[in-house]
């Protein structure tokens, strides 16, 4: 395991990783970061992006599981294909999740640990936290508590159904919360199981929102000087995702329980067709096709050199294609399947009608011009891994672009600095609080 | 009266005047997050008001633009002024509303150009003024004229090919609500507030350009990572993570006819010997109660018989008695909820998360509340406008 030396380099050996002073928008704004797996960390690492000082606070007798997980370079193992003893710093979504930020140690139950966090948090004047209900009350570190150590502390509480409420204490990740707020159920062909999400929608969503009610925080201390309590309920902020067809139950009594609902590909608002994904040449690879109108349904034809079958009076509107749907997609797939999905893609766009790939990673990174000009994807060296890809911030600001200084953390890496040359602790101190694992 | 009403405290928003160029749900979003805490977002729309007002579904099947839920998912607590572009009056008064603005939300620079300005004279003249656009791809690179919709937005940016089902002759298929605009509205929503903490500290502006496909392009969850690093590609699969190689499926059909999702992790022995309880206290453990079944690499040599149990198991129960005694055993199982369920689910209820709204013509109904909750300050969304609702104010301004 590699551990940080006290007073010496920091380790990975290079001055590169030493913590400097940041720039951005948030440039001065330090955070006591408790937050672990995905939602937490997606949040602050938007802060931590943006130049706040995001010191995330790891418990070594606890690894937070991103650092257990085996996304790792050069082998592929799924999820739950867990090392019994994983190397903390090799884990790449922990990588991904945990850029920009510092990362301290201390064990929480030592009061000495306990001492250096109260520190850090006045220290701070920002806290944040997704663990399950319970544990910061445990740890008294509720607002009011809080709130004697700073008084204008922000406090972040981010949780599967919030702080409150007789499921306060349920548990759930992101597919428990995308079942229970209705996102799950939204999707899939009529008929059928639902298909859902391939992914925890969930996590990132609500990340972001956590990330949004943080600056809404922040701002609102720039400007009044006061702090706050912050709590977001990931299920609440997915039912406030569902849109139009929410509102069409809720006001219309239109119940979603029925025979032709969810949708798969196909709108029933508004009336358009062909509207779908289709096979593409390859194995498993397909295109994605949306025509709204008159207009882009006629360039669809000039692009497919207008084939008879199109010439039927059926299709002449939207009314018709809509009604003629499957058959309509029987004679679209007939065309996207022997053509490469990009190359329909872009003939299409040129054409006037929308249309993409359906892209993977791979896609992603290596054949979407568009991400590699915008520079959304960036490297970052790491001791452990070595140069990795990152997702960066999928927007250009013209002034206030991303600080991206320095790859995740190694277990512990930022010791001497916080608790040394923020907190004030002389390094025979430390010492001492390393040899008994209180940091 | 549809603005937003602040019940507590101040607002970090509400001294702001908003100016608000959309009618994808990208960019209306992005307006309503404002909005819904309280800042002044004045909508602008041509003559016959933004395609989102024509879009269904309606109230009661009333297809005119007063009526569209679609409108109305998106567009809470702000004032409409209609402007046509084609009037120079007309311009002359969006100028005038832009002069007061802090902040404009915009999907097309032409829309904006139509209305007499472009953004590069704009930023000069206003170096104060925070621009945030949301347009398909971004303002820059190859593919900037390239257009979207949802599911191609969901296509292009990776989302699509993570979601769908095990059987691939079945292409992978869109999650529903407008979910690849959401994300571009929630980056968009992020950077205009770090924006507005930049101009707070400096008192300078900035243009951001918000790409909806960068966005999805990084909210993949594990797929990029997993390409980034073992560079393996994930496959879709029924309603639960799309993975390098299969698992065992996590959706389940209860007495009802309601589904529940649960992943069952074999590693985790707590959770095993709760479920093992469980289905003990119903007599349907069957032969896991031998103690073989402790032994983690036994329970995964049998999991195909194990998952035939679970899936009997939960079979006759219904939906709403698993997941609520499931999660009183402490295992995160949720049952996937139809929208019909969630006003009757007694957690949001307490929580008090839907409001009741209020509309412009004086129904009310249950509307999704606010994604957050703050102790120092707290505001109640006003109902989605009227066409023009506002136009008594020639600079939009309300009551």
């Amino acid at each position: 395991m590699t551990q940080t030396t006290y007073g010496g380099p920091s380790a990975g050996g290079s001055d590169q990783r030493r913590p400097r002073p940041r720039t951005g928008p948030l440039a001065g704004i330090k955070v006591a970061d408790f937050c672990w797996m995905g939602v937490g960390a997606v949040a602050t690492r938007l802060l931590a992006d943006f130049g706040a000082e995001v010191i995330k606070i790891e418990n070594r007798k606890r690894l937070d599981t991103p650092r257990r997980l085996p996304i790792y370079k050069g082998e592929v193992r799924s999820y739950g294909d867990e090392d019994p003893n994983p190397d903390p710093d090799k884990g790449g979504l922990f990588n991904n999740y945990s850029r920009n930020k510092l990362g301290i140690t201390v064990d929480m139950a030592d009061p000495r640990g306990r001492e250096l966090v109260l520190d850090l948090i006045a220290h701070c004047g920002v806290v944040t936290e997704n663990f399950a209900p319970g544990v910061m009350e445990r740890w008294n570190l509720t607002y009011p508590q809080l709130c004697e150590i700073r008084e204008d502390v922000i406090f972040a509480r981010m949780s599967g159904y919030g702080h409150s409420g007789p499921h306060a204490h349920y548990r759930s990740y992101g597919p428990v919360v995308q079942a229970v707020s209705g996102l799950s159920f939204n999707s899939g062909l009529p008929g059928r199981e639902p298909s859902g999400w391939g992914l925890s929608y969930m996590d990132n969503q609500a990340a972001y929102y956590n990330s949004a009610g943080l600056l809404l925080a922040i701002f609102h201390r720039m400007l009044t000087g006061q702090g706050t309590e912050i709590d977001v309920s990931a299920v609440e902020a997915g039912v406030g995702l569902l849109g139009a067809d929410l509102l069409d139950t809720l006001v219309n009594d239109r119940p979603s329980r029925r025979a032709d609902f969810p949708r798969g590909n196909r709108l029933e608002h508004p009336e358009c067709a062909p509207h779908g994904v289709y096979p593409a040449r390859g194995d498993d690879q397909w295109v994605a096709i949306a025509v709204f109108t008159d207009e882009e349904w006629k360039s669809l034809c000039a692009a497919m050199e207008n084939p008879a079958w199109a010439d039927d009076t059926r299709f002449a509107s939207a009314a018709g294609r809509v009604a003629h749907h499957d058959e309509l997609d029987a004679h679209v797939s007939a065309w996207t399947a022997e053509r490469d999905k990009h190359q329909t893609m872009h003939e299409l766009q040129s054409a006037g009608v929308i249309a993409a790939a359906v892209q993977n990673s791979r896609d992603l990174s290596e054949i979407d011009a568009q991400i590699a000009a915008r520079g959304t994807f960036f490297e970052l060296d790491h001791p452990v891994i070595g140069p990795a890809l990152f997702e960066g911030f999928p927007a250009r600001l013209s002034t206030s672009s991303p600080d991206n200084w320095r790859s995740a953390p190694l277990l512990g890496e930022d010791n001497a600095y916080v608790f040394g040359e923020l907190l004030g602790r002389d390094a025979d101190t430390l010492a001492e609080l390393a040899a008994e694992g209180v940091i | 009266m549809s603005a937003a009403q602040v019940t507590k405290g101040t607002s970090p928003v509400q001294q702001l005047t908003v100016v608000e160029l959309a009618q994808s749900p990208a960019g209306e979003q992005t307006g309503k997050l404002l909005a819904d805490l309280g800042a002044h977002v004045v909508k602008v729309e041509p003559p016959g008001g933004v395609a989102s007002r024509r879009t269904g579904p309606f109230v009661q099947g009333q297809e005119d633009p007063d009526h569209s839920l679609e409108f109305w998912a998106y567009n809470s607590s702000k004032t409409s002024r209609v402007v046509d572009a084609a009037s120079a009056e007309e311009r002359a008064v969006f100028a005038s509303v832009l002069a007061g603005a802090d902040v404009v939300i915009l999907e097309e620079p032409e829309w904006l150009g139509a209305l007499g300005f472009d953004l590069d004279s704009l930023q000069a003249e206003r170096p104060d003024l925070v621009i945030v656009t949301i347009t398909p791809f971004g303002l820059t690179g190859p593919w900037k004229d390239y257009r979207t919709s949802d599911l191609v937005a969901l296509a292009a940016g990776g989302m699509l090919n993570s979601c769908g089902y095990d059987d691939h002759s079945i292409p992978p298929i869109r999650p529903g609500g407008n979910q690849g605009f959401q994300l571009g509205a929630s980056f968009a929503w992020c950077a205009l507030l770090l924006a507005l903490i930049e101009r707070h500290r400096t008192g300078r502006g900035q243009l951001v350009d918000v790409s909806i496909h960068e966005a999805n392009a990084v909210s993949g969850e594990l797929a990029n990572p997993y390409w980034f690093y073992p560079r393996a590609l994930v496959k879709r699969q029924t309603c639960r993570h799309a993975q390098p190689e299969p698992t065992q499926p996590a959706v389940f059909e209860c007495a009802d006819g309601a589904y529940v999702y649960f992943a069952l992790i074999l590693s985790e022995q707590k959770a095993w010997n709760s479920l093992l309880a469980w289905m003990s206290d119903l007599g349907m453990a069957a032969d896991l109660e031998d103690p073989a079944y402790q032994d983690v690499a036994y329970r995964q040599q049998a999991f195909g018989h194990v998952q035939e149990l679970i899936e009997v198991f939960f079979l006759i129960q219904d939906a709403e008695t698993v997941y609520h005694e499931g999660q009183r055993r402490g295992l995160p199982i949720g049952r996937l909820n139809a929208f019909e369920d969630l006003v009757h689910d007694e957690h949001l209820d307490q929580r008090g998360f839907f409001l009741q709204m209020e509309s412009s013509e004086g129904t009310t109904h249950p509307y999704p509340g606010l994604p957050y909750r703050f102790t120092a300050f707290e505001t109640t969304p006003g109902a989605p406008p009227r066409l023009d609702e506002h136009a008594a104010r020639p600079d939009g301004s309300r009551d």
